[in-house]
């Protein structure tokens, strides 16, 4: 039987788990569609469920694995899809710039996330910016908001293609980054003073 | 199968050739990995690398294996071992096999077997190198032109080959096999490699650079002479120095222990006759004795020059002494490999075959071992081969050469030069190329002169000092000799090569690595597991108390490869559905194309009856269904539950006077939380009507029921008997009495508590044998708890006053009801109480109750109310 797990030894640097969250509807799975497989459809249809695809990236020289996870939206699946938070590196929260709800639940997402992660890199996204005469949420507004979260304001189109690269690109580099300190943090006590005693069991939770 | 048995499978198949090896390895196509045998079979002195098929995997006969593909181990036949992309799990040792144009790669499990497979190829590949004249490949073609790999010998090219070779961009996969999980997927780096290295063309391009080629046997002098007329006599700076010098130094210390001054002082020198037009950096020297070879390159282009290394090899006394033998330095120059060899061949006029043993010596032993896996000389795309390589000019009068090469006519001579000779018979240099020669032989002169040698010897001279070269792409410019300089009894000699380097274009490879990234992420996302159900909805319209329904959900596997589905658990549950759910089955696999039936079913039974009736509880669940290493699908079910007595506290159906479907949901959750408050019995019955009607009905229809209560009653009038109970009725009660006696006692067992509740139960059980602190622990009870207490157990006297008829036992009536009354808390599904210790607490229950079955207890009267 094959199984990709044992043979993906050496094919990566990194391995991130981003999770997408938001309204249902918002284009969460359109996102990834369009990241992943470059494709998108018209057609709506509800994740019901959490379902996750695969994308390698090579950032500075260094090959990145992406498994992204896209969630269902819907209200009834809140706490069953609160479980997949964990373990991720990265969370995408989308909102939909036609919807104003949409928006104004982005908080609630938020808080969502500080429930259930304890580090985390996030990145807000409005989606379906590619219809002027519909947008209902101003960048203005969205990118003060984002400003007082100090989280960076993505707006992208899953339809028409825009931005969608950029911002996995920038979760991802975000990821990366916050890594590499938390490594650089943990190697300056070893080098400054020497530990005979046994290492510190305590495990680190990765979220 | 044993090697052994494969070998002896294998060879019974090709009667007239050895087959000298045999494994059974994976091929890499693309994306996926097919199982193939490998075999080295020789015939007339020359050996072929046979890749075969079998219909059997592994095979049973002979004729289970067809040959898939032929490469002739000739001078072209190169391969290599890949242990960088080992894996962590210690599998997967890579042997990429090439020739000319063709390329096949192949997986093998690291073992004994591989390693004398292995060992075998080494061999036969050094028996092409030490082998004296052309190899005889045309037993090959008694097969099919189709499945050769160009065969050089006879012509075939590379428009016969490529069933074994897929092309560029075939990513057509057998998806079907790999669905049914017998083509195992690739890793994943080595697809990525192999495609890129399939790919080369369109981000390799190739850029000309001049190499300056050079030789000199110095018959062991001080360099006294200016270098530059040998080494600066083009016009343009050359990009890459190799200079070779043979005898530096004659001395026996050199020889003894490989020291000597001349080293540092002909490398000045050298330093000093480098091009002045360009600045040049030292790459490399190395020296065995007297050959030293010094690599040098301009300085603006050192960055590109990687991986280098040298290696010396003796041939000289004892077949390794230094005095004799060659010094190699490679490199890698961009993206092509490099490798110049400065050798000082067997001297002697007639001991050309002497000099044939050194050089596939030195071809063979050579080796670059710092390199993993090691390279040696044939590894390399471009190879320079310089030196003293003493091959002569016999079988002609010495003064008819002299003759000769005074007037500049050198073909005559050269029809004579040994070197040539052999190379034409292929005995020596395979597929090395000269250019020709138009300058007058470099040996012997006497030193400090272009006067040939007067000694008394009257040797012909020769053309001793030689540049070869083997590669691709590569051009002579020059080839020359340097008579000016006169030091040494040689004269030097220097090339001067147009060669042309593969380099990486970054930005286009990196465009082609992003796609193939892609291409492959793609491919990893389709071989994800993939069902469709039909719905994530399951609705049940109404449920009632026992009786079961179902509905089917069916899970299609509309991926690629075969699925492993389970029901999960989700947040902190402790099953992956609730009580009255239950799912057939809840875990399983599927294989692409096939559907797998799940019935999903829903029964409220005395368990989960109370939390339903209560409130507690809802007909709505989400069931997480999750695919192994893929998504996980939520799949909602719900129904409405009809309320019933079943399921309801002895209070609260105290409580109540109607039936109960009269009254709404709400107040009954509301009479469910206050029960406690009706322990007084204040505005209640003294027992639950319904226990009253099923037990009144018994007493005057069932006394004389042969074995009442042990004899089972029918699903179906129990649940009329339900049905009686919660909506009311005029009618008599319907059913026979065994299913009254049934509804009684599931009456029982579905109150959320037994009669006597679970906090009593280690009490009575404690004092089992002493009836009155039995007696007590009744009289403790609460009011409605006691009633029906005393109220069954007089009904159970009456019935065992009827014994004759009825045909009951008080043992019997004692087990039966102290298990109702004293009913266990219920335990988790999956777990399992130890049986002796429930046997023993059976035991305990029954004589608890046995009792109040044979003694009369007036004091714990007030008598009941019986209308």
């Amino acid at each position: 039987m094959f199984c990709f797990a044992n043979n993906m030894a050496r094919e990566y640097d990194h391995l991130f788990k981003l999770l997408i969250i938001g309204d249902s509807g918002v284009g969460k799975s359109s996102l990834l569609l369009r990241f992943a497989d470059n494709t998108f459809t018209g057609n709506y249809i509800t994740t019901i469920g959490v379902d996750f695809k695969i994308r390698t990236i090579e950032l500075n020289g260094e090959r990145v694995k992406l498994q992204i996870w896209d969630t269902a939206g819907q209200e009834r699946f809140r706490t069953i899809t609160s479980t997949y938070y964990r373990g991720t590196h990265g969370v995408i929260v989308v909102y939909d710039v036609t919807s104003g709800e949409s928006f104004a639940n982005v908080k609630r997402w938020l808080h969502e996330i500080e429930q259930n992660c304890e580090v985390v890199n996030r990145v807000l996204v409005g989606n379906k910016n590619d219809a002027p005469d519909s947008k209902v949420v101003l960048t203005e507004d969205a990118q003060r908001f984002a400003d007082q979260m100090s989280i960076q304001l993505f707006e992208t189109s899953a339809k028409e293609n825009v931005n969608v690269e950029e911002m996995f690109l920038a979760i991802t580099k975000q990821v990366l980054r916050s890594k590499k300190e938390r490594k650089e943090r943990q190697g300056i006590p070893n080098s400054d003073t020497v530990n005979l005693r046994k290492p510190n069991k305590s495990k680190r939770k990765f979220c | 199968m044993g090697s052994v048995d494969l070998l002896s499978l294998v060879q019974s198949g090709f009667t007239g050739e050895t087959v000298l090896a045999c494994l059974e390895v994976s091929k890499m196509q693309g994306w996926v990995r097919t199982t193939r045998y490998l075999a080295i079979i020789s015939k007339s002195g020359s050996s072929a690398f046979f890749v075969l098929t079998s219909t059997r995997v592994p095979p049973i006969s002979p004729a289970d294996v067809s040959v898939e593909g032929i490469v002739p181990i000739d001078s072209n036949f190169k391969f290599e071992l890949d242990t960088e992309t080992q894996h962590e799990d210690g599998h997967d040792l890579y042997l990429s096999v090439s020739s000319n144009k063709s390329k096949l790669l192949f997986e093998m499990m690291p073992s004994s077997k591989s390693n004398a497979f292995v060992g075998e190829l080494y061999k036969a590949v050094d028996n092409v190198v030490r082998k004296s004249g052309p190899l005889e490949y045309n037993w090959l073609n008694r097969y099919p032109p189709v499945i050769r790999h160009d065969c050089s010998d006879n012509g075939l090219k590379e428009e016969v080959q490529d069933s074994v070779v897929d092309s560029p961009d075939s990513l057509s996969l057998p998806r079907e096999s790999i669905a049914k999980g017998s083509t195992p997927i690739a890793a994943r780096e080595s697809v990525i490699r192999y495609m890129m290295s399939k790919k080369e063309d369109q981000y390799m391009y190739k850029q000309s650079f001049r190499i300056f080629v050079g030789t000199w046997n110095v018959n062991g002098q001080s360099p006294t002479a200016d270098l530059t007329e040998w080494l600066s006599c083009d016009v343009d700076p050359p990009d890459i120095y190799a200079i070779g010098f043979q005898e530096l130094d004659l001395s026996t210390e050199a020889f003894l222990f490989n020291d000597t001054p001349r080293e540092n002082e002909w490398y000045k020198a050298v330093v000093s006759g480098l091009h002045n037009g360009a600045k040049y950096t030292r790459v490399k020297l190395v020296r065995l004795v007297g050959m030293m070879l010094v690599v040098f390159v301009q300085e603006k282009l050192r960055q590109y020059v990687t991986g280098v290394a040298c290696d010396t090899v003796g041939t000289g006394i004892m077949g390794k002494m230094g005095n004799k033998g060659g010094v190699g330095v490679r490199l890698d120059f961009h993206s092509t490999s490099i490798c110049f060899v400065n050798a000082h061949l067997a001297a002697h006029v007639e001991e050309y075959e002497r000099r044939n043993q050194d050089y596939r010596d030195i071809y063979s032993r050579m080796c670059f071992s710092s390199h993993h896996p090691p390279k040696t000389i044939k590894d390399h795309d471009h190879i320079y081969w310089l030196g003293d390589l003493n091959y002569r000019i016999t079988e002609i009068d010495p003064k008819y050469v002299k003759d000769c090469v005074e007037r500049d006519s050198f073909q005559k001579v050269l029809e004579y030069d040994q070197l040539i000779k052999q190379c034409r018979a292929q005995t020596v240099f395979v597929g090395f190329k000269e250019g020709s020669i138009t300058f007058k032989p470099t040996y012997k002169y006497d030193t400090g002169t272009d006067n040939w040698d007067s000694s008394e010897k009257n040797r012909a001279p020769a053309w001793c000092d030689r540049i070869l070269w083997k590669g691709e792409s590569i051009e002579q410019i020059e080839y020359r000799s340097h008579p000016f300089l006169k030091i040494s009894d040689h004269k030097p000699v220097s090339s001067l090569f147009d060669a042309k380097v593969r380099i990486i274009d970054a930005v286009k490879y990196r465009k082609i690595h992003e796609e193939v990234m892609k291409k492959l992420d793609k491919l990893e996302n389709e071989f994800l597991p993939q069902v469709t159900v039909e719905t994530t909805e399951i609705t049940f319209d109404t449920v009632q108390f026992l009786v079961p329904q179902s509905k089917n959900l069916i899970i299609a596997n509309t991926g690629q490869v075969p699925v492993k589905f389970e029901f999960i658990k989700k947040l902190d549950d402790p099953y992956y559905c609730k009580d009255w759910l239950n799912i057939e089955p809840y875990l399983g696999d599927v294989i692409p194309g096939e559907k797998c039936e799940v019935k999903v079913e829903v029964r409220v039974d005395k368990k989960s009856a109370y939390k339903l009736n209560s409130g507690q509880d809802q007909l709505y669940d989400i069931l997480v269904l999750h695919l192994e290493g893929g998504k996980d699908i939520f799949i909602t079910v719900s129904g409405n539950y009809e309320r019933s007595c079943f399921g309801t506290s002895l209070e609260t159906l105290a409580s109540i006077k109607e039936p109960i479907r009269e009254i709404s949901l709400g107040s009954i959750i509301d009479k469910e939380k206050k029960k406690d408050s009706f322990s007084s019995g204040e505005g209640t019955y003294a027992v639950p009507k319904e226990v009253w009607f099923l037990v009144d009905h018994l007493y005057r229809h069932g006394t004389k029921a042969k074995h009442l209560f042990v004899q089972p009653g029918l699903h179906s009038e129990i649940y009329d008997i339900r049905d009686w109970l919660d909506n009311g009725s005029q009618e008599s009660l319907p059913g026979s009495v065994y299913s009254v006696a049934e509804a009684l006692l599931l009456l029982f067992e579905s109150c959320p508590e037994p009669v006597i509740p679970y906090e009593m139960h280690t009490a009575c059980l404690n004092c089992a044998s002493n009836f009155m602190q039995c007696k007590q622990i009744i009289q403790g009870l609460t009011y409605h708890r006691k009633n029906v207490f005393i109220y069954l157990c007089s009904f159970l006297r009456e019935l065992l006053s009827h014994s004759d008829d009825n045909g009951l036992d008080t043992k019997t009536l004692a087990a039966l009801f102290g298990g109702i009354f004293m009913r266990d808390k219920p335990v988790p599904r999956d777990v399992s109480k130890p049986r002796s210790s429930q046997q023993q607490l059976d035991r305990k229950k029954s004589i608890f109750i046995y009792h109040f079955l044979v003694n009369d207890y007036p004091d714990l009267l007030p008598p009941l109310v019986s209308s």
